[in-house]
Formats: structure tokens, C-alpha cells, sequence
């Protein structure tokens, strides 16, 4: 099949998957999302405030036209303001989406490497002390959860140590990158370096037994390039499956960081709406996510066939 | 030689310039940095109804009236108005008088012309709470009170439109800085609707430009503007340019505290702080490090830091020895347990279910929860009204104090037997078990323990029902919570603000017993009529014992805010009403880390 067809077959594909997004959302939020008038109607409002306030809402109007409102957003990339804060949601997105952005990708690029980098030393020395203890602090790394390394981390190394800020912000993006977001992705690695360490591992482990490397081994390659070129590039399927599935969580931020570095992220803003019943925020994350998820599976499939022109594109 | 006396007189001209103007540009700037443990929701004060996003508005805007800054309990004093106004017609009649040149910040919707506030800026203000389209979480304080208000918001519910050029009887401008407010009824507390920091004034023109987006565009005649804004994030405050000349002149009278402050603030011009810096740190541990670290000149402190911080009412030593100060103040607060009193299980006026009401109020142990969930900062109140509101008593005794074991007494007397699982039935044999509901939060987790616990001292079943926060608001409306502790601060400092969440016809507005008792309401509604004075502390004495002894509601406890401030924050003090007192502060600069 030639790569127009597939990508055009592909991408009709994701029209049904996305509706049942739409679908489970739509009807999980009125089911449980609980009534924003309640909350927007302050601390006083009698039955025709929270009656004025549904109603100006719209969600008062009959479910299956809520619905269609629902897919005419999607269609139309509009949805609308917050219900909170009057705020367009697209400008939330805008201008959130970035300094999460700031965290995130520092992190999944440093994590990968490092990550890559060690699954393919402990190989190299598999069932040393090197490797076992290797392993041994990566279960205790991933056993310890996220909160405890953000208190600590922010306890020692910004207010006692002062080595970073302990929390902050500015318009500047290399300041961020190189002062804010210092501490908050070194304290996320944390927690998830370690189950990548060990799912690299295993890939490598996996195509280090191959007659292909023997045979390159018998050829006179050097460990190294047997490593790099050879071994890498077959465990490189998995490995970048794995990064893929990874790149749809860029949207939602990193909400526990953002919340105790304050950053603005838009992970801080998601969870926000929740707590508010902020549908409109809670809508459009939903479809990003479910969108950027189908993309990201579409782009691992072109990425195989590229890596390896055995996989074909049906 | 005159070329060269030219030239020396030239450089002599610039050499007296330069010096007093070098002076002036090497005066650092003082900024006060500040955190909001919640993010705002936007600057139309029409639109507020959160006290982080009013502590801004309340610099950004004026009312009418306001508190003033050292009296205690909290006097109400002129803001925009010239002077306190002019009451008649026993609490119906209010004349307004506004101060000359008052003057909005810059925007450019005013074309760089100076744009006065005047009489009908407050007309258009107060239309606007009853405009349905603003859906204003205020507009009580003026629903249903001035004549004709309400008949214009009805018609614009029909017609989709509101008339803000109707002339009503209730709001006349009887000159271009006098108003006159004409009430339904007798109303002392309208004055205290004047002051809050929501009802600061607006200019139409910026509204009508801005419409739609009218939270992104502050514009009032208060000592700041909103300089810079990046949404639930950060925001900073500047001096308004156009602000009028105001010194600070509060009255200390015999307070130590009030002298000192007087004595570093008096005569000083408002505001003296450049710059407020603004920071949503939603992380007490975040605010607690920063503060630790100067980062941070005040903060509110967190109850799980108060242990850190405090040493019983007083700040640690090694706090204090880097000149920290610590302001305490009782807030003007309650905490109390509700039982629904349309209930099928707990609800009802028979003696038996009064007795089972009053015996669960009696197993809740208000002192371990003060030291418990609130880490020590509360006091016991046991009074609907808290100190420092109008009509409180701080003598009261209460009926319903700790006491399980005559809780026991009263339900083995009323026929709540045990039944073979040890758990106690209702009169008529049936299974009795108590649902109790609380929001997902942590606090409210423990808060879930202290109520089994009590429940288990009188062998009855516990039950937990875990909601959202919006869906405790709908079913509290819609009477369908079974008992549950709620919270409720003053709005303004008079007890009516507290009596009225027993009163009938407040059932699915905030009246979340349900409690609807005519010869209560009758009472309540007598205290509307008389203005503060010991003869309505009587009628509030009357009303607060019936609800003790008819088991409707038991006030556990008042909440003490701690607030720290560096030693470089001058003429703090914590304001039981104000939700930001800034204006009036000052920074030493000399002892302030440099930016």
C-alpha cells in the first residue's frame, strides 16, 4: 500500500474512535461531573440564580443538543470559554501549554537518553552486581512516589542547599529552562527514569541473543558499534513505541510539579476544571489527548516502517 | 571669558539638576511579593465571589464605604463617599455623598482624558448586580431590597435585555455627586452592602467597550491598576497614576499594637508600596520555603505549619530573632455541624428524634478537633455569631458541649435500644444508621474519622457519603444531606449575616438544615427591624438557644488566621473583614533583600 492511501485510511479511521471519545466523555461528565451553578451561584443564590446560571450555561438544553454543540466545537476547534473564568479555552491552551511544554520535554528527551544509555551498559554486563544493582535502585526509585521526591527535593536542594528556586516563573524561556524547570525535571526523572531503564533493558536483553549479533560479533564489530548500530537499532521499535505513547501526555502537564514549582502549566489549569465541573477545559483536553494519542500511534507506525523497511504499511 | 562664566553657569544649572534627580532615581522601588493560595477567576467584581480574587479587586476598586483599618470590631468609614451617609426613614432612605475628583485609572476607552466617578457610576454599579446576564453570586446583598430594582430585572429576564437607562425610584443621582437609595424596607445593614469590595464602582463606557471580556479589564479608581497579568499564575499591581492625594491618618486610639503602627504610618501618603507582586502558590509547602527564604513578604500560615512555626500562641524563637512578626486574629468565622431537618431518619420534631439530634451533636468532640484538624488554631465558639461580628456573645453557654455520656443517657431514655450487633436501633426496632458528608479532600478525610468516632461513643452506625464539592452545594440545596459540618464567614460584621442560614425561607438557598420553624422565623424576622443594640442581642440569644435545643445545629468552632510578615513590612495589621488592607503598608527598604 502506498503511504497516501495508508495515511488517508488511517486518519478515516480515527473518526469513529474519536466519537466514541466523544460519546464516553460527553456522557461520563453528566453523569458524574457534578453542576457547575452551584459553585458559580456563590455562597447565597436561591433555585432561580442556579435555574439563570444552567440556562446561560446551556446545560439546561436537552442532551443530544448539548451533544451536537459538543461536535460542533470539535469540528470547529472552538470551545468556547471557560465556565469559571470566562476565559476562551483556546487561549488556555495557548498560553499553558507552554511552559508544561518546558518541563516535559527536557524530561522525556533526557529520560529516553538516559534511559537508552544504561539499558544498554547493564546489557553489555548482564547478571553483573553492576547490573543486579542497577535494578535493585531503579524498583526502589519507581516504589517511591513522585510527592514525596517534590517534598523532599524542594526541602533540600532549594531551601536548605539554595541551589535552585523553590518555586517561580518568568516570560523568559531560557531562564525557565535553565533556572525554574531545573529542579522540577530533575525531581520527575526521578520517578520515571527507572521503569524505562528497566523496559529498555529488557528490549536490548531481547535482541542481544540474536544470531544477528553473533554473527557481528564473528564479523570482528566492536562491542560498541555491535551495541549502537546493531542491537540499538532492532530494540529501537519497542523503544520508540514506548517514547510515542508518552508524547499524548505533553497536553495534560505535569500537575503535581507545576503545582509546587507554580508554574502555569496547563496540568495545574486540567485539574482546576475538575475540581470547578469547568467542562468546556475538561472537553477540549479530552479530545486533544484522544487526538494527539491516534496521531501518535500514526506517526510510530510511519517511524517503524522507516526504521525498518521489513514492516510493512497495510 | 562671558563665553567661558556661560559655560561654568551651564554646568553649574545641570550639576543642581543632576543631584537632587540622581537622588530621586537611586530611591529603590518598593514591591511587596505576595502569594494567592488560589488562582483568581478575573477582575469584574460584578462576576466575584472568591476572597482571593476580591483581595485584588479590593485594591484595584472603591465602594462607597469601607472598614476602618485599626478599628476593632470593624467600624464602617467613607471610601468614595465624602463622608457616612445620610439614613432616615428608619433604615430606608440613604444619601450618598461622593468625594470631588475621584478619578478612574487610565484606559484607553477614556481617549487619555481624566475620567471622574460620579453618582451615576454607582447607579449603573448597583443595576448591574441585578442584570441576569452578570449572574452576580452578590446580588443578594441588594435583591429585593431597592424599589424598582427588581421589577428592572425582571423585565430584562423577560425581554433578554436590561434597561441601564431606566429611571427607578430606588436610585436617584439628585446631583453629579449626590445619591440617594431608597429601600423596600427598613435595612441597617445596607451600609455593609456598600463596603464590600464587589460593589467598587465602574465606569459604563469600560464595560460597554469591554464587553464580553470585562474580567480582563479592571478599571477603578482604587490606589492600583492591574499591570501585569498572566491568568492564574501571577499578577502586578502599580500605582494608579490618577489616585487621589490620601494620607494615612487611622485613629490608634489605646491599643499598644495600634500606636506603634500609627506611629510609623501617620501622615504618610497612600499608597507608599511602588509595586505588589503577586504569585498563585496553591502549595502551602511552596509558601511556607519561600517565606522561609524572603522570597515571600507575607503569608497566611497553613495549619499543618503552625506547629512548625508557633510555640502555642507565640512564634518560635529562631523565627522571631530574624525579626519575623505574627499577627493573630480570631476570624470572624463559624464551623458547625447541620442536621437536615427534613430528613426521614434524623429529621422531624417529635422528642425521640430532638433527643437522637442533640445526643450526636453532643458526641463530637470540639476539642479534639481544634487540636486534631485544626492543629490548634481554633477556639471553641459555641455561638451562631463569632467575636468581632455585631450581636456576638462571647458568654454563652452552650447546651450541647462534649458530653457522651449524657448523649447515652438521653438515647437509652428515648428508645434508641442496642441492638445484638451492638449498634443501636431506632424506637421502632428499625436499623439506625447516620450518613454523614464530606467533600474528597484530605482534611475532610479526617474529619470523616472524627465523626465515626463519635458516632461509635453512641453505638451508631456510620455511614460516609463522599461528593464533589459542587454536589454537597446541590444536595445541601435540595435538602438531601443528612449532617455534615459546615463552614461560613462574614460577608460584613453583623450577626444578621450568621442568623440568616436558619431562617425558613432561606431552605434551598443557604439554609442547609432545612430548619423551617415559624416561631423562629418570626423572631428572626423582628430582628431585621432593630438595629445592633442589646435589645436585638436578646432576640439573637432567643433564636441561637432554640436551635441548641431542638438539635438543629451545634457551632463548634471559630478559626484563628495566623498571617507572617518580614521584618521589613511595616504597619501590618490583619483586618477581620478587608480581604487586603496593602494600601496601607510600607516597605523599609533598607532592610527589604534588593529585587
Amino acid at each position: 500500500m502506498n503511504l497516501g492511501a495508508f495515511l488517508i485510511r488511517r486518519l478515516w479511521q480515527m473518526i469513529p474512535t474519536l466519537l466514541g471519545v466523544v460519546l464516553l466523555v460527553f456522557f461520563l461528565f453528566n453523569w458524574v461531573g457534578g453542576d457547575p451553578a452551584y459553585i458559580l451561584a456563590g455562597k447565597m443564590a436561591n433555585p432561580d440564580d442556579i435555574a439563570n446560571i444552567r440556562h446561560q450555561l446551556g446545560i439546561d438544553r436537552p442532551l443530544w443538543e448539548q451533544l451536537l454543540i459538543f461536535v460542533q466545537q470539535i469540528v470547529t476547534g472552538d470551545f468556547g470559554n471557560s465556565w469559571a473564568t470566562q476565559e476562551p479555552v483556546s487561549a488556555i491552551f495557548r498560553t499553558r501549554l507552554g511552559p508544561s511544554l518546558i518541563l516535559l520535554i527536557p524530561m522525556m528527551l533526557l529520560e529516553t537518553a538516559v534511559a537508552v544509555a544504561v539499558a544498554l551498559a547493564v546489557s553489555a554486563w548482564r547478571g553483573s552486581t553492576l547490573d543486579r544493582s542497577l535494578m535493585a535502585v531503579s524498583t526502589v526509585m519507581m516504589s517511591i512516589s513522585l510527592l514525596v521526591y517534590i517534598i523532599v527535593g524542594q526541602y533540600v536542594f532549594a531551601y536548605l542547599l539554595g541551589w535552585f528556586p523553590v518555586k517561580g516563573w518568568s516570560d523568559e524561556f531560557w531562564r525557565n529552562l535553565t533556572t525554574y524547570a531545573v529542579l522540577p525535571v530533575l525531581l520527575g526523572l526521578m520517578v520515571s527514569i527507572a521503569p524505562s531503564v528497566r523496559l529498555y533493558r529488557t528490549f536490548v536483553l531481547d535482541e542481544i541473543g540474536q544470531d544477528y549479533v553473533r554473527t557481528a560479533r564473528a564479523k570482528g564489530l566492536s562491542e560498541t558499534r555491535v551495541l549502537l548500530v546493531h542491537v540499538l537499532r532492532n530494540a529501537a521499535i519497542p523503544i520508540v513505541t514506548n517514547v510515542l505513547m508518552g508524547l499524548p501526555a505533553l497536553l495534560t502537564g505535569a500537575f503535581l510539579l507545576e503545582r509546587f514549582f507554580a508554574i502555569p502549566g496547563i496540568g495545574r489549569e486540567i485539574i482546576l476544571a475538575v475540581e470547578r465541573s469547568d467542562f468546556p477545559i475538561i472537553k477540549a483536553a479530552t479530545v486533544y489527548v484522544a487526538m494527539a494519542t491516534m496521531l501518535a500511534n500514526l506517526l510510530g507506525d510511519l517511524l517503524y516502517h522507516w526504521l525498518d523497511p521489513r514492516v510493512h504499511l497495510e | 571669558m562671558p563665553g567661558m562664566i556661560n559655560h561654568m553657569g551651564r554646568l553649574l544649572f545641570i550639576l543642581v539638576l543632576a543631584v537632587p534627580l540622581a537622588g530621586f532615581a537611586a530611591a529603590p522601588e518598593k514591591v511587596l511579593h505576595l502569594a494567592l493560595s488560589a488562582a483568581e477567576t478575573g477582575f469584574d467584581p460584578v462576576m466575584t465571589s472568591d476572597l482571593n480574587t476580591a483581595s485584588i479587586e479590593q485594591q484595584l476598586f472603591e465602594s462607597l464605604l469601607t472598614y476602618d483599618y485599626l478599628a476593632r470590631p470593624a467600624r464602617l468609614v467613607p471610601r468614595l463617599a465624602a463622608d457616612m451617609p445620610t439614613v432616615t426613614d428608619h433604615g430606608r432612605t440613604w444619601v450618598f455623598r461622593l468625594k470631588h475628583g475621584v478619578y478612574f485609572a487610565p484606559d484607553p476607552v477614556f481617549k487619555g482624558a481624566r475620567r471622574e466617578a460620579v453618582a451615576q457610576d454607582v447607579i449603573y454599579t448597583l443595576m448591574r448586580f441585578m442584570d441576569p446576564k452578570n449572574r452576580s453570586p452578590y446580588k443578594f446583598l441588594v435583591e429585593g431590597k431597592i424599589i424598582g430594582l427588581d421589577e428592572l430585572a425582571e423585565a430584562a429576564r423577560r425581554s433578554g435585555h436590561f434597561d441601564y437607562d431606566a429611571k427607578i425610584p430606588g436610585l436617584e443621582a439628585l446631583d453629579r455627586y449626590t445619591l440617594r437609595v431608597r429601600l423596600k424596607t427598613t435595612d441597617y445593614n445596607f451600609a455593609h452592602a456598600m463596603a464590600q469590595p464587589m460593589y467598587g464602582i465602574v465606569a459604563r463606557e469600560v464595560i460597554e467597550a469591554y464587553a464580553g471580556d470585562t474580567a480582563s479589564h479592571p478599571v477603578g479608581t482604587g490606589p492600583y491598576h492591574l499591570a501585569r497579568w498572566v491568568r492564574s499564575a501571577r499578577m502586578v499591581l502599580e500605582r494608579n497614576p490618577y489616585f487621589r492625594h490620601e494620607t494615612w491618618n487611622f485613629e490608634p486610639g489605646d491599643d499598644p499594637d495600634n500606636r506603634r503602627i500609627a506611629a510609623l504610618m501617620r501622615g504618610k501618603t497612600i499608597p507608599q508600596i511602588d509595586r505588589i507582586d503577586i504569585q498563585v502558590i496553591e502549595e502551602p509547602q511552596s509558601v511556607w520555603l519561600s517565606f522561609g527564604k524572603g522570597e515571600l513578604d507575607m503569608v497566611g500560615l497553613a495549619g499543618q505549619f503552625a506547629p512548625l512555626a508557633l510555640q502555642g500562641d507565640h512564634l518560635r524563637p529562631k523565627y522571631a530573632a530574624r525579626g519575623i512578626r505574627l499577627d493573630r486574629i480570631s476570624d470572624p468565622s463559624i464551623a458547625y455541624y447541620f442536621i437536615n431537618q427534613q430528613d426521614p431518619v434524623l429529621g422531624g420534631m417529635s422528642p425521640e428524634k430532638i433527643a437522637l439530634r442533640r445526643a450526636i451533636f453532643m458526641a463530637q468532640n470540639d476539642e479534639e478537633m481544634i487540636r486534631v484538624i485544626d492543629k490548634g488554631q481554633a477556639i471553641r465558639n459555641a455561638y451562631p455569631i463569632p467575636a468581632g461580628v455585631a450581636g456576638a456573645d462571647p458568654g454563652y453557654r452552650s447546651v450541647l458541649d462534649y458530653n457522651p455520656e449524657l448523649a447515652n443517657r438521653l438515647l437509652d431514655q428515648t428508645g434508641y435500644a442496642r441492638g445484638p450487633d451492638g449498634y443501636r436501633r431506632m424506637p421502632d426496632g428499625s436499623p439506625l444508621a447516620v450518613r454523614y458528608t464530606s467533600s474528597l479532600s484530605s482534611q475532610d478525610r479526617e474529619l470523616d474519622e472524627m465523626m465515626k468516632k463519635a458516632l461509635d461513643r453512641l453505638s451508631i452506625r456510620f455511614e460516609s457519603e463522599k461528593l464533589k464539592f459542587p454536589e454537597i452545594l446541590k444536595a445541601e440545596r435540595q435538602c438531601h444531606v443528612q449532617i455534615r459540618l459546615s463552614a461560613w464567614i462574614a460577608d460584613y460584621p453583623d450577626g444578621d449575616n450568621f442568623m440568616q442560614l436558619w431562617y425558613g425561607p432561606h431552605t434551598h438557598e443557604n439554609n442547609a438544615s432545612c430548619y423551617q420553624d415559624p416561631q423562629w422565623d418570626r423572631l428572626y424576622e423582628r430582628t431585621l427591624t432593630v438595629p445592633d443594640s442589646p435589645e436585638r442581642n436578646a432576640l439573637y440569644h432567643q433564636l441561637a438557644r432554640m436551635l441548641e435545643l431542638k438539635g438543629v445545629t451545634k457551632v463548634s468552632t471559630t478559626h484563628i488566621r495566623n498571617v507572617l510578615s518580614q521584618p521589613w513590612v511595616l504597619g501590618f495589621k490583619p483586618h477581620p473583614i478587608l480581604p487586603s488592607v496593602w494600601a496601607y503598608l510600607d516597605i523599609d527598604t533598607a532592610r527589604a533583600p534588593r529585587e
